[in-house]
């Protein structure tokens, strides 16, 4: 048996594509993400010096430092990275099946569903429902509005995305009418529920999403291959036994179910899963739906991003959701602005 | 003999029935092609004997069992569809495109076979795209591309390979390089069905046509006996003349004038 080039080969049952540039960027992601969690961990008023930065990671932390490593920062961090990589597997997953760069499961009505569960149970049965749990049965309820509308299930990416619009325009709509209505006063808390924030985790919201992912990414994996297939359109995937219907709901299934693991953690946090499989995919050039390293950009961008919301001397504390906001829309100016240039648009 | 037939297939878009009640054999080791006017059903009889669409009674049988019975890949072991409108993903290479008809001898885990890279050179070789293999798909000319697309078919290695109407975007010239191409692999034993427009083109290459009206098929046979200028004036409303083709002999359509409004 001759050795192939290009081929992680264990034994006679396991040989799996491996090319360098992939390789390469997954490295770089991943010294930089580690970089990151050393920023969020060491810098500001509160932070653990580098210096004893190893030795509070080793177990030996105790007083101010042992507190900020295991209720201030440390459940945030993990909960960001792992919320960040589920983002991102899910934004991945999602523009493959669609074949358009601007899905991903908020466009679909997730985010605005979380927003409208997050405000009825806060603002109208206060202290009866925990928020995130409000927030997250939110989500899975304009999911299933826009699945029955569609008349196809997940099947068809371009009902999705119109079935998806209109429900989150009543998402919308809905938590306009209960800020106005109800409790102006309550409203600031919101903002947290409706845009997604990072602060004041615990471990067990850290334990939720590694759970998510620890289950939902083998499945992933699995897909990915016949995902690659589906991008050669129907026929194509359907005669090399691809079953593009089939993956196709499998894969909008499981990106719901990462999106709204996040959401449950960390509420809906906006344009991670839109920019992070964007960046994987530009940074290597090359095919295939890059669910890896769009979990590693993701993982960096949310860790990032409340790395600015811990740090930058901004007036009152913002919730991580407005800074990834921000940096989304920054991103769409971006490709608004290459479009026109490319005069496609 | 024949590896893959209809059994009084019947297949609709959920509509009125594009194929009625059609039953045939493929003949094994012939060039079938199939003809017939605008939307009698060639592309979707196509369709159904490669497993991809189902129809809605009757079965098609590969080597003599429900093709639905097969699993995706077992049956895209022996039988290769090139369809009408495949799309080459970004950024791919002409090698990595033609490895792609490899997945269905891989396995979940196992995405790689002793066999690939004699497949994948065999398929570049025989398409003559042996020096454009890692040329990105996107750069290459209609005609390169749509060699491409018939090397990633041959690389999965069937017995059978059909083609949706393989010429419809290529010019002349590419058109009878496709042809030639589709007769030199018939020859080395492949039992191959095409979908074609051009009468002319399908006497000339084929071995066996069958021809198609409003669903059903209507006759088939060597080109000779199945081409006459009634058949066509039934099947096409077209009067033709029919003569012996200067070059090849085969049957040469020479159409008078339309018998009546082409339907739309």
């Amino acid at each position: 048996m001759s050795r192939p080039r290009g081929f992680l080969v264990l034994g006679r049952a396991v040989a799996v594509p491996v090319s360098r540039v992939p390789v390469t960027v997954g490295l770089v992601l991943i010294v930089l993400v580690l970089a990151a969690c050393v920023a969020t961990l060491s810098l500001g008023r509160l932070g653990i010096p580098l210096a004893d930065l190893p030795g509070a990671l080793s177990g030996g932390a105790s007083g101010k430092a042992a507190f900020v490593l295991e209720r201030l920062r440390g459940p945030r961090l993990v909960v960001g990275l792992g919320a960040g990589a589920a983002l991102g597997l899910s934004g991945a997953l999602f523009q493959t099946v669609t074949r358009n760069p601007l899905g991903s499961p908020d466009v679909i009505g997730l985010a605005g569903g979380a927003g409208a569960g997050a405000a009825a149970v806060a603002l109208l049965l206060p202290g009866v429902v925990p928020v995130p749990l409000g927030a997250l049965a939110g989500a899975l309820l304009a999911i299933a509005l826009v699945y029955v509308s569609t008349g196809t299930g997940f099947r068809n990416p371009g009902r999705l995305i119109v079935a998806g619009i209109g429900v989150s325009a009543i998402a919308v709509a809905f938590i306009q009418y209960v800020v106005y209505a109800v409790e102006r006063d309550k409203a600031t808390v919101l903002t947290a529920y409706v845009n997604g924030s990072l602060s004041a985790r615990s471990w067990e919201h850290a334990a939720t999403i590694g759970i998510v992912l620890l289950v939902v990414a083998p499945l992933a994996a699995a897909i990915a291959g016949r995902l690659g297939l589906a991008e050669m359109g129907d026929e194509t995937a359907a005669m090399l036994g691809a079953e593009p219907g089939r993956t196709r709901t499998a894969a909008v299934g499981l990106s719901i179910v990462l999106s709204a693991g996040a959401v449950a953690v960390a509420g809906p946090i906006a344009f991670i899963a839109l920019t992070a499989p964007q960046i994987a995919r530009r940074l290597t050039r090359g095919t295939g739906p890059h669910l890896t390293l769009a979990a590693l950009a993701g993982a960096l961008l949310l860790v990032l991003a409340d790395l600015a919301a811990q740090q930058l001397p901004l007036p009152g504390s913002l919730p991580v959701g407005i800074y990834t906001l921000a940096l989304g829309g920054l991103y769409l100016g971006y490709l608004l602005v290459r479009e026109w240039k490319k005069g496609t648009l | 003999m024949s590896s893959l037939g209809a059994r009084n297939v019947t297949v609709s878009y959920g509509g009125d029935p594009v194929v009625r009640d059609v039953s045939l054999d493929i003949p094994q080791g012939e060039l079938t092609m199939i003809i017939g006017p605008n939307g009698c059903g060639k592309s979707t009889l196509v369709k159904t004997l490669a497993r991809i669409m189902k129809p809605d009674h009757g079965q098609v049988l590969l080597h003599e069992r429900d093709i639905w019975s097969y699993r995706g890949r077992q049956a895209a072991r022996h039988l290769a569809l090139l369809p009408q409108n495949p799309v080459a993903p970004d950024g791919i290479t002409v090698r990595g495109l033609v490895r792609r008809g490899r997945y269905p001898h891989h396995t979940l885990l196992r995405q790689w076979s002793p066999d690939d890279d004699a497949a994948i050179g065999f398929a570049l070789e025989r398409t003559g795209l042996g020096d454009l293999a890692e040329a990105q798909a996107g750069e290459l000319s209609g005609g390169q591309r749509q060699r491409a697309w018939i090397a990633m078919v041959l690389a999965q290695q069937t017995d059978l390979l059909l083609l949706d109407e393989p010429t419809t975007f290529l010019d002349i010239a590419h058109q009878y390089d496709l042809l030639e191409l589709c007769r030199e692999l018939h020859r080395e034993g492949k039992t191959i069905v095409a979908v074609l427009h051009d009468l002319n083109q399908a006497a000339r290459f084929a071995s066996h046509l069958i021809v198609m009206k409003d669903g059903r098929v209507v006759t088939e046979g060597p080109p000779p006996q199945v081409l006459t200028p009634e058949l066509i004036a039934e099947v096409f409303g077209l009067a033709c003349d029919i003569v012996p083709d200067p070059r090849t002999a085969t049957p040469m359509v020479i159409p008078h004038a339309a018998l009546s409004p082409p339907r739309a």
